[in-house]
C-alpha cells in the first residue's frame, strides 16, 4: 500500500479522524499539565474546600471549582490525565512486548510450546480480570509499578493470540520457506521476515486496549487499589467526590465526562485504524 | 456427541486444575513471609507457627499444593479473618445477590440491544441507525464508574424516583442493572446490527423475497435466528466480565455481593477471604461456559464440525 493511499483512506475514515483530533488534543493537554494547571493539584486548601465553579458571578480562579480537601479540580484533572495516560501507555507498550514474544514462539514452533503457552492463557482468562487484579494488589499492595503490573498481567494473552493467528498464518508463506532454505538464522527470519507482517493487527489491538486500560486503571483507583491519594487520578476523583454528590456533583462530573471523551476518543481511533486496515475485523 | 462432552469436560476439568494452580501461586509472590497474609495482623509467634504448620509452609511447594487442594475438594477454604467464620459461608450468602444483579444486567441489556440493534440493521443509514450506533460507542466508553454515579445523580438526586443504594426491592436493582449491562448491551447492539445487514444479504433470503415470503417473516424468523445464534456465546463469555464488573457496581451502590465482599476483604487485609471469592468465583465462570459451550452445539449443530 502506498503511503499517499493510506493517508487519503485516514482522512476519509470519520472515525479515524474524529478519534484522532480528540486523542490529540488529550495527549497535548497531559504533557503540559503541569504547566497549564493553575493551582498546585497535591495541596490542600481547607479554606477553599468545595467550592462551585463560577463562570458567570466573576472569577474565583478555580474554573472547574475545587473538591472536598480545598483542591483546585481542574488542575488535579490535567495532572490525573497525565498518569492515566502515563499508566495506560506503559501497560499497553509492556503487555505487547511479552504477549508478541509468546505469540511468536506459539505461532512459529507450535507443538507443545504452542500448547502450554495458550493453555496459560487459557486458564488465565477464566478467572475474571478485575478479581486476579484485585488478589494481585492485594498481596503486592497498592502502587504505581504494581498497577501497571497487574494490568500487564490481564492484557498479554490479548496480544498474544492474535500474534499466534497471524504467525501461523505467515509461517506457511513460500517467503519465509525461501528464508527458511537460503540458510537464515531463526532469529533473522522472525525480526526481519515474520515481525513487519504482524506490525497492523498489532496496532490494531494496541489502539483498542489503551481505552480499555485507561477505564481498567480508573476502576481500580476509584477502588482505592491504584492510583494512590495525594496523586491525583480520575478514578480516585470521583471516588473523593462521590459523597459530595447532591452538594458538590462538580466534581466528579469533571473527571467523568474527561473520562468517559477520553476513552471515547482512543476507541474512535482505534474502530477507525481496524477499517482502514482491516476492514473484514469489523463487527 | 459423547466424544464432544467428554473431551469438553475433560478440557473444564485442566481448565479448573489450572485456576486452583494461581490462585495458589498468588500467595507465593507476596514479598517476604507469606504466613503474615493468612494470619490477623500482630499474632503472637505461636499463631504464625500453628498456621505455618497448617498449610505447611515448610514443606516442599507439591505438598503445600496437595494440602491446599485437599482442602478445597472438601469444601474447606479457610477462615476468614475479619469475619471469623468459615469463607465458603460467607460467600455463599454473597452469591445471591451477585447472580441476581448478574441476571437482571443480562436480561436488561439483552432487552435493549436486540430490538435496538435489528432495527438498526433493517434500517441502515437511517437516523435509528445513527443513534444506535452512537449509544453503542458510548456505552463501549463508559466507566462503570461513571455511568454509576451519573445514573445516581439523575435517578435518585435530581429525579428522586430511585433510591441511591440498599438491597431488597426492585427499585433497588435497576440502577446497579443497568450500571452493569451497559458496556454488554454496547457490544450486542453492535453485533445484531452488523449480523442483520450481513444476514440480509445472503442468496437465501433473496431467494425468500423472490418467492414472496412476507417480509416480517423473512425480517423476525429467519434472519433473527441467524442473528442471535453468536449472542449466545457472547453473554457466556460476557458472565465472566460481569462478576469483575460487579466489583465496581456493587461498591457503588452498596449492593451485598461478592464483588462487594471482594473489596471489603482486601481493606480489612483479609487475604483468605479474598482467595477464597477468586476460587469460587472463577471456578463458577469456568462450569457456566462449558454449560453454554455445551447448549451452543444443541443449537448450533454445524460447530460440532471443528471438533
Amino acid at each position: 500500500m502506498q503511503y499517499s493511499e493510506t493517508l487519503r483512506r485516514c482522512l476519509r475514515s470519520k472515525f479515524f479522524v474524529i478519534g484522532g483530533i480528540t486523542v490529540l488534543f488529550i495527549i497535548i493537554l497531559a504533557f503540559f499539565s503541569t504547566q497549564i494547571a493553575p493551582h498546585d493539584p497535591e495541596t490542600p486548601n481547607l479554606v477553599m474546600r468545595l467550592k462551585p465553579p463560577n463562570w458567570n458571578g466573576g472569577w474565583s480562579g478555580y474554573p472547574l471549582g475545587t473538591d472536598p480537601m480545598g483542591q483546585d479540580v481542574l488542575s488535579r484533572l490535567l495532572v490525573g490525565g497525565r498518569i492515566s495516560l502515563l499508566i495506560a501507555f506503559a501497560a499497553v507498550f509492556f503487555s505487547c512486548l511479552i504477549g508478541t514474544c509468546a505469540g511468536t514462539i506459539a505461532g512459529y514452533w507450535g507443538g507443545w510450546v504452542d500448547n502450554l503457552i495458550m493453555r496459560i492463557g487459557d486458564v488465565q482468562l477464566s478467572i475474571p480480570a478485575m478479581l486476579l487484579v484485585i488478589a494481585i494488589v492485594a498481596v503486592l499492595g497498592p502502587s504505581l509499578p504494581n498497577l501497571v503490573i497487574v494490568l500487564i498481567i490481564t492484557s498479554w494473552v490479548q496480544y498474544a493470540r492474535v500474534i499466534r493467528g497471524n504467525v501461523i498464518i505467515i509461517r506457511e508463506q513460500d517467503f519465509i520457506s525461501a528464508a527458511r532454505v537460503s540458510g537464515f538464522p531463526v532469529s533473522k527470519i522472525i525480526i526481519s521476515e515474520i515481525l513487519p507482517n504482524v506490525l497492523t493487527p498489532l496496532l490494531i489491538v494496541s489502539s483498542q486496549q489503551i481505552g480499555f486500560m485507561i477505564l481498567l486503571e480508573a476502576s481500580l483507583s476509584f477502588l482505592g487499589l491504584g492510583v494512590q491519594p495525594p496523586t491525583p487520578s480520575w478514578g480516585a476523583m470521583i471516588a473523593d467526590g462521590r459523597e459530595y454528590l447532591s452538594t458538590a456533583p462538580w466534581v466528579v462530573f469533571a473527571p467523568g465526562v474527561a473520562l468517559m471523551l477520553t476513552v471515547l476518543g482512543f476507541n474512535f481511533l482505534g474502530d477507525g485504524l481496524r477499517d482502514i486496515f482491516d476492514p473484514k475485523m469489523r463487527t | 456427541m459423547a466424544k464432544y462432552l467428554f473431551r469438553r469436560l475433560a478440557y473444564c476439568g485442566l481448565v479448573l486444575l489450572g485456576v486452583s494452580l494461581i490462585v495458589f501461586f498468588i500467595l507465593h509472590l507476596a514479598p517476604g513471609d507469606p504466613v503474615y497474609l493468612l494470619v490477623a495482623d500482630g499474632s503472637p509467634d505461636e499463631v504464625l507457627e500453628a498456621m505455618r504448620q497448617k498449610v505447611g509452609l515448610d514443606k516442599p511447594l507439591y505438598e503445600q499444593y496437595w494440602i491446599f487442594i485437599s482442602g478445597v475438594l472438601k469444601g474447606d477454604l479457610g477462615e476468614s479473618l475479619f469475619f471469623q467464620q468459615k469463607n465458603l459461608k460467607i460467600i455463599l450468602q454473597h452469591l445471591g445477590p451477585t447472580a441476581i444483579l448478574t441476571f437482571s444486567a443480562v436480561f436488561v441489556s439483552l432487552a435493549i440491544s436486540i430490538p435496538l440493534g435489528v432495527f438498526a440493521g433493517l434500517k441502515k443509514g437511517s437516523m435509528l441507525d445513527f443513534f444506535s450506533m452512537f449509544l453503542a460507542l458510548l456505552g463501549q466508553s463508559m466507566s462503570p464508574v461513571w455511568l454509576g454515579i451519573l445514573l445516581m445523580y439523575l435517578f435518585s438526586i435530581k429525579l428522586q424516583w430511585l433510591p441511591p443504594f440498599g438491597y431488597g426491592s426492585v427499585k433497588h436493582l435497576i440502577l446497579p442493572a443497568i450500571t452493569l449491562g451497559a458496556p454488554l448491551a454496547a457490544l450486542i447492539t453492535r453485533m445484531t446490527r452488523s449480523g442483520m445487514v450481513d444476514v440480509l444479504q445472503e442468496d437465501y433470503i433473496l431467494a425468500m423475497r423472490a418467492k414472496g415470503v412476507p417480509e416480517k417473516k423473512i425480517n423476525f424468523r429467519y434472519a433473527l435466528k441467524n442473528v442471535l445464534i453468536p449472542v449466545v456465546t457472547i453473554v457466556g463469555i460476557q458472565i465472566g466480565t460481569f462478576l469483575g464488573g460487579a466489583v465496581v457496581t456493587e461498591t457503588i451502590f452498596g449492593w451485598p455481593g461478592v464483588g462487594r465482599l471482594a473489596v471489603s476483604a482486601i481493606m480489612s487485609r483479609d487475604f483468605p477471604l479474598v482467595q477464597g471469592i477468586i476460587l469460587i468465583v472463577s471456578a463458577l465462570f469456568v462450569l457456566i461456559n462449558t454449560v453454554v459451550d455445551i447448549l451452543y452445539t444443541f443449537i448450533d449443530p454445524r460447530m460440532k464440525l471443528f471438533e
